[in-house]
């Protein structure tokens, strides 16, 4: 047989199986390697420092883990967070995160290492996506071979749509769910391919771990069931299905409630309905099978079908029935936001508010996985030559994500592994069909006239006679084995081969500066400090946030009640370690409605509201001088959307436009923009720092009035060096018993005017 | 003589209570004559908004006149009468204490000119100020349009400010059911025939692939955000990372789907080419294909992402 090149021929068998596997130990490790080190950027940029806000509780809530141990945590009552109603945080939380550090903190100090709980939260998603590599080779090698596998694993370790949300310090749920996810698939494939139970528990004992770290793992409760129904319906019910599927849904559901958090929900909502009609059609499936194969009568297998329908139509009607009269809860709000997704917004605008949940433009996909995303449909294809069932598997799992990645983009994460599993078969095939050595066989080429000479209609030939030819293994055992296929099929030539390997090798080279970039461009900021860069180029760090929460920390008392918008909540329990309205835990609406009223109302308005809460000190966001533009006022209406919901009444959203609809915070703001206490605390003596010149918001590029606004009911505290974080202190009632305005006007010397006569006698408020 | 003014005035109050009940006479007349809505003009608005009103309006203003080229107007006016329609089902002790009205730009000019309204259509709301139904409020409410026009939150928004419950329900779509009956119907029948096809793997395949092509190319994202097909200069490529037009949806799976057929090419078709020859120039064909479309994406995604420091050949 002629080859486009010399191979080695005196290689023992044995020689070349333990260099590959060898060489995959070393690989693997070196992408494990790549994976960690591309996290650090954030380290090395900043510092080792917890990001964000949601890390933040997670952060306290592990240092409370490791300082009081399990028991004390599980029954933590915070009576700081959602003052003054308090938070059972043991039975809201999904501890496997702040489980898992306290375990490896443990560990480490059992072992005499006293690493600080600090490193090991900044640390953890790295060290995690170390791990997701190793689960997605597994998992890709059972759809490929091993060096689909190590593609796939590389794939993950530095695609930016993983590490957004796993880089140093970013201290989430995410950072261990994607390996869990991963993992407890790979279990899934496996226990379906061999009908093992061990595997089949695995998957049980990872998914709990799963649901014990991450509200996604509906996406896996889902998904397991939809393959099995795909798989019924293809006709390819065995009872490896059965067994796998029985085992993993018994042993997964009963642990899974064994989550506070999560209780008796897996029976009783809808969203883990599909999996328990999955089971039960399996049951059925199964009796079926085994009766059909104990009966010849055509008649009584007819029946059998008629029984089959009927039991799953009346299953059905039992969950419409059960639903509708409330024994199962309807979707939650968000779930049914995937679906219906005018519904959020209309609905319930805190979930429409944040970020992570807007729909995803085309540039994000490409951003976060590069080329990965047009070699994913050659892989879905591929799946689809094959077809066995851990294809189909890839295939719905292909499917259902890049819905759901279009719809939030912070479920990108969960397209992120399918796209590199997707690509990496696609990328190796590629691969392994141009660096095989074999030529065709140009002797037998007129022979086997079978094939006609029209190239143009080859594209469907092959596909049928593809899966006639025998299922090809990895290119090291074909290389071996030298099997020559009976199709012909090959590459001619050298420079055919050196063409699409350099291309092939130069993407691939093109990938990983793309990640890099991306990584330290966009995905390692730790949005607590931020960077800048000064004229000569150098960095400059602007640290206003914690100068804020450490002077609320220094310089107020313990108990003293800050209120801001529900986005700084974790960061204020976190750094400043006061007590806070609202908080990024936005489990109770009227309460975050509350501070969105006060924040959008006027001073007379919002002083009772704020008195009534204790309220101390009010914290705001402002980019205004900076142009940073995250800030409240960008967020403000929101906040009287939210407040709306609850008061239509009182706020109502068009007031805060100019007649002509447009959103101003200059002259030409309207009244209700201008009253606000979220304008007056933002604009408050911003004019005074231009010196009578225009004074412009950098964010929204407008000039603000010269006169600003004046505060009577609070007083300004501190402000940090570059205004991004303002704080008030809440002035406490006048002791005359004036209200605050007339207090402050005399105090000023202000004569009152004639036509208000009654003020002088106001009575207390 | 003191006492005849005074008795004037003691017996003013009633006098207007006596107005009032003509001038809410005439308005039930009037609501009853337009089928639940009344047209208002310049004289029939200060009638229905009197300041002493044991009565709450909820009054339309639009600008229907074809020559005022208000599309919204129209879009909302079948919304506004179903609601008053609605309304109308309700029994007279209730129905007669609110009142639906509608105010044309061409009937009352004077009045959008003292209310200052510059854009139609906007909907006030007026309380009542005596009676039993009176709630202190004296200013006029907005109905706030970001639901958009559907009368379904119309209904829901206004429900409040009504004695009872608005008894709207939308009414039955016939086209889109006899839509889908007719759909399953036909399935039903021709299932023999495209049974093959269904169970044909390709057909699979390809639905697959183009949903997630059309996903990946940020669809949803031109679904949920009413993002307009191209801009209003014409460009077709929206500036901006978060943000696309509904053409670049297309543009964006082609060059992907061209991509990703390349790719698909290399692997399953070309290695069973049965000359050299053949083989040779499809490889070079297809990667080069390939190095172009990736070079165009690079370029497309650099006019979204401004900072993109990678180039390829373009």
């Amino acid at each position: 047989m002629p080859t486009a090149f010399p191979l080695p021929s005196d290689l023992s068998p044995a020689t070349v199986t333990n260099t590959a596997s060898l060489l995959r130990i070393v690989a693997l490790s070196l992408i494990s390697g790549a994976a960690i080190a591309s996290r650090l950027f954030a380290v090395i940029n900043f510092e080792s420092i917890i990001h964000e806000f949601d890390p933040w509780f997670n952060y306290r809530a592990t240092r409370v883990l490791a300082a009081k141990g399990f028991y004390e945590f599980w029954n933590w009552f915070d009576p700081t967070a959602w003052y003054p109603l308090g938070r059972v945080v043991g039975g809201t939380v999904y501890p496997g995160l702040m489980a898992t550090s306290g375990v490896i903190y443990n560990f480490l100090h059992a072992l005499n290492l006293p690493v600080d709980i600090r490193n090991i939260c900044v640390m953890l998603a790295p060290g995690f996506s170390a791990l997701t590599a190793w689960a997605t080779y597994m998992f890709t090698k059972e759809m490929k071979d091993e060096s689909a596998g190590l593609l796939a694993a590389a794939f993950i370790g530095i695609v930016p749509g993983y590490i957004s949300r796993s880089v140093a310090g970013s201290y989430d749920n995410e950072a261990i769910a994607i390996f869990l996810l991963m993992f407890t698939f790979y279990c899934w494939i496996k226990a379906l391919k061999l009908g093992s139970a061990l595997f089949g528990t695995l998957a049980a004992v990872f998914y709990f771990y799963m649901v014990a770290a991450w509200g996604g793992y509906v996406f896996i409760t889902n998904m397991i069931p939809l393959h099995g129904l795909v798989l019924i319906l293809m006709g390819r019910f065995t009872s490896r299905l059965y067994v796998a599927y029985s085992s993993w849904y018994v042993i997964g559901t009963l642990s899974s409630m064994q989550v506070p958090f999560v209780g008796f929900q897996p029976v009783s909502t809808s969203e883990h309905m599909a999996a328990l009609g999955v089971f039960g059609l399996l049951q059925i499936v199964a009796f079926v099978q085994l009766v059909r194969s104990h009966v010849s009568s055509k008649q009584f297998q007819d029946l059998l079908f008629v029984v089959l329908v009927t039991a799953g139509l009346f299953g059905f009607a039992a969950f419409v029935g059960l639903t509708y009269k409330g024994a199962i809860a309807p979707w939650t709000g968000r779930f049914y936001s995937l679906w219906d997704t005018g519904y959020a917004k209309k609905h319930i605008p805190i979930i429409a508010s944040v970020s992570e949940h807007q729909p995803t433009a085309w540039p994000s996909f490409f951003m976060d996985l590069q080329f990965l995303i047009f070699l994913f449909p050659a892989g879905v294809i591929l799946c689809f030559h094959q077809l066995r069932d851990e294809h189909v598997f890839v295939i719905i799992y292909a499917v259902m994500a890049s819905y759901f990645a279009g719809v939030m983009v912070r479920l990108m994460l969960t397209l992120t592994p399918v796209v590199c599993v997707a690509s990496a078969v696609a990328f190796s095939t590629l691969l392994d069909t141009y660096v095989d050595a074999a030529e065709p066989d140009d002797a037998v080429a007129p022979a086997d006239s079978a094939t006609p000479p029209e190239s143009g209609a080859t594209a469907k030939k092959p596909k049928k006679a593809a899966p006639a030819a025998p299922s090809t293994g990895s290119a090291l055992s074909d290389l071996v084995a030298a099997a020559v296929p009976n199709k012909k099929k090959g590459i001619y030539g050298l420079d055919t081969r050196f063409a699409i390997i350099v291309n092939a090798v130069g993407m691939l080279a093109f990938f990983v500066f793309h990640c890099t970039w991306a990584t330290a461009s966009a995905y390692s900021s730790p949005s607590v400090v931020l960077a800048s860069q000064n004229a000569d180029g150098s960095q400059h760090i602007i640290d206003d946030f914690r100068e804020a929460y450490y002077w609320l920390r220094q310089n107020t008392p313990e108990t003293a009640v800050v209120m801001s918008w529900w986005d700084y909540g974790y960061q204020i329990a976190g750094m400043a370690d006061r007590p806070t309205l609202v908080d990024n835990n936005t489990w109770n609406n009227t309460h975050i409605a509350t501070v969105g009223k006060a924040m959008s109302s006027s001073e007379e308005v919002a002083y009772p509201i704020l008195r009534k809460h204790d309220v101390d000190y009010v914290l705001v966001i402002f980019g205004g001088l900076l142009g940073y533009s995250g800030d409240d006022i960008n967020k403000f209406l929101w906040m009287v959307r939210i407040a709306q919901g609850v008061w239509p009444e009182e706020i109502q959203e068009p007031n805060y436009f100019t007649p002509q609809g447009e959103y101003r915070v200059d002259e030409h703001a309207s009244p209700a923009m201008k009253n606000s206490l979220m304008y007056k605390m933002s604009y408050y003596r911003f004019s005074e720092l231009f010196g009578g010149g225009p004074s412009t918001d950098r964010v929204r590029n407008q000039q603000v009035p010269k006169v600003g606004p004046t505060l009577d009911y609070l007083d300004e505290a501190y402000t940090t060096e570059n205004w991004i974080v303002r704080i008030y202190q809440v002035r406490s009632e006048d002791l005359l018993g004036r209200d605050l305005k007339s207090a402050n006007a005399f105090a000023k010397g202000k004569k009152r005017k004639r036509s208000k006569p009654v003020s002088r006698r106001r009575p207390i408020l | 003589m003191h006492l005849l003014p005074l008795l004037a005035l003691l017996s003013l109050p009633f006098a207007r209570a006596a107005s009032d009940d003509a001038a809410h006479k005439k308005l039930v007349a009037l609501a009853a004559a337009g089928g639940g809505l009344i047209k208002l003009d310049a004289a029939s608005y200060d009638l229905l908004t009197t300041p002493n009103r044991d009565w709450s309006a909820s009054i339309q203003f639009t600008a229907l006149d074809s020559r005022r080229r208000c599309s919204p107007c129209k879009e909302f006016e079948p919304s506004w009468s179903a609601v008053a329609k609605a309304w109308t089902k309700t029994p007279a002790v209730h129905r007669d204490t609110h009142f639906f009205a509608t105010l044309d730009f061409d009937d009352g000019q004077t009045v959008f000119q003292k209310l200052g309204l510059q854009s139609a259509p906007v909907v006030h709301i007026h309380h009542a100020t005596e009676g039993p139904r009176a709630t202190g409020k004296t200013g006029v409410s907005k109905y706030d349009f970001s639901q958009g026009f559907d009368a379904e939150p119309l209904a829901q928004a206004l429900s409040s400010h009504t004695p009872i419950r608005i008894p709207y329900s939308p009414p039955f779509d016939w086209a889109r059911w006899t839509t889908v009956g007719a759909g399953l119907l036909t399935f039903a029948v021709l299932l023999r025939f495209i049974a093959p096809i269904l169970q044909s793997r390709w057909t699979w395949a390809i639905s697959t692939i183009l949903v997630s092509l059309v996903m990946t190319s940020g669809y949803m994202f031109t679904r949920i955000r009413n993002s307009p097909w191209m801009g209003g200069d014409g460009s077709w490529i929206a500036g901006g990372f978060q943000n696309q037009f509904g053409q670049e949806v297309q543009v964006i799976a082609i060059v992907y789907g061209t991509l990703g057929f390349a790719f698909t090419m290399l692997i399953m078709v070309i290695p069973y080419q049965a000359t050299a020859q053949r083989q040779r120039f499809q490889i070079y064909l297809w990667s080069t294909i390939i190095m172009l479309v990736y070079s165009i994406l690079i370029v497309l995604f650099k006019v979204k992402n401004r900072g993109y420091p990678f180039r390829l050949l373009l």
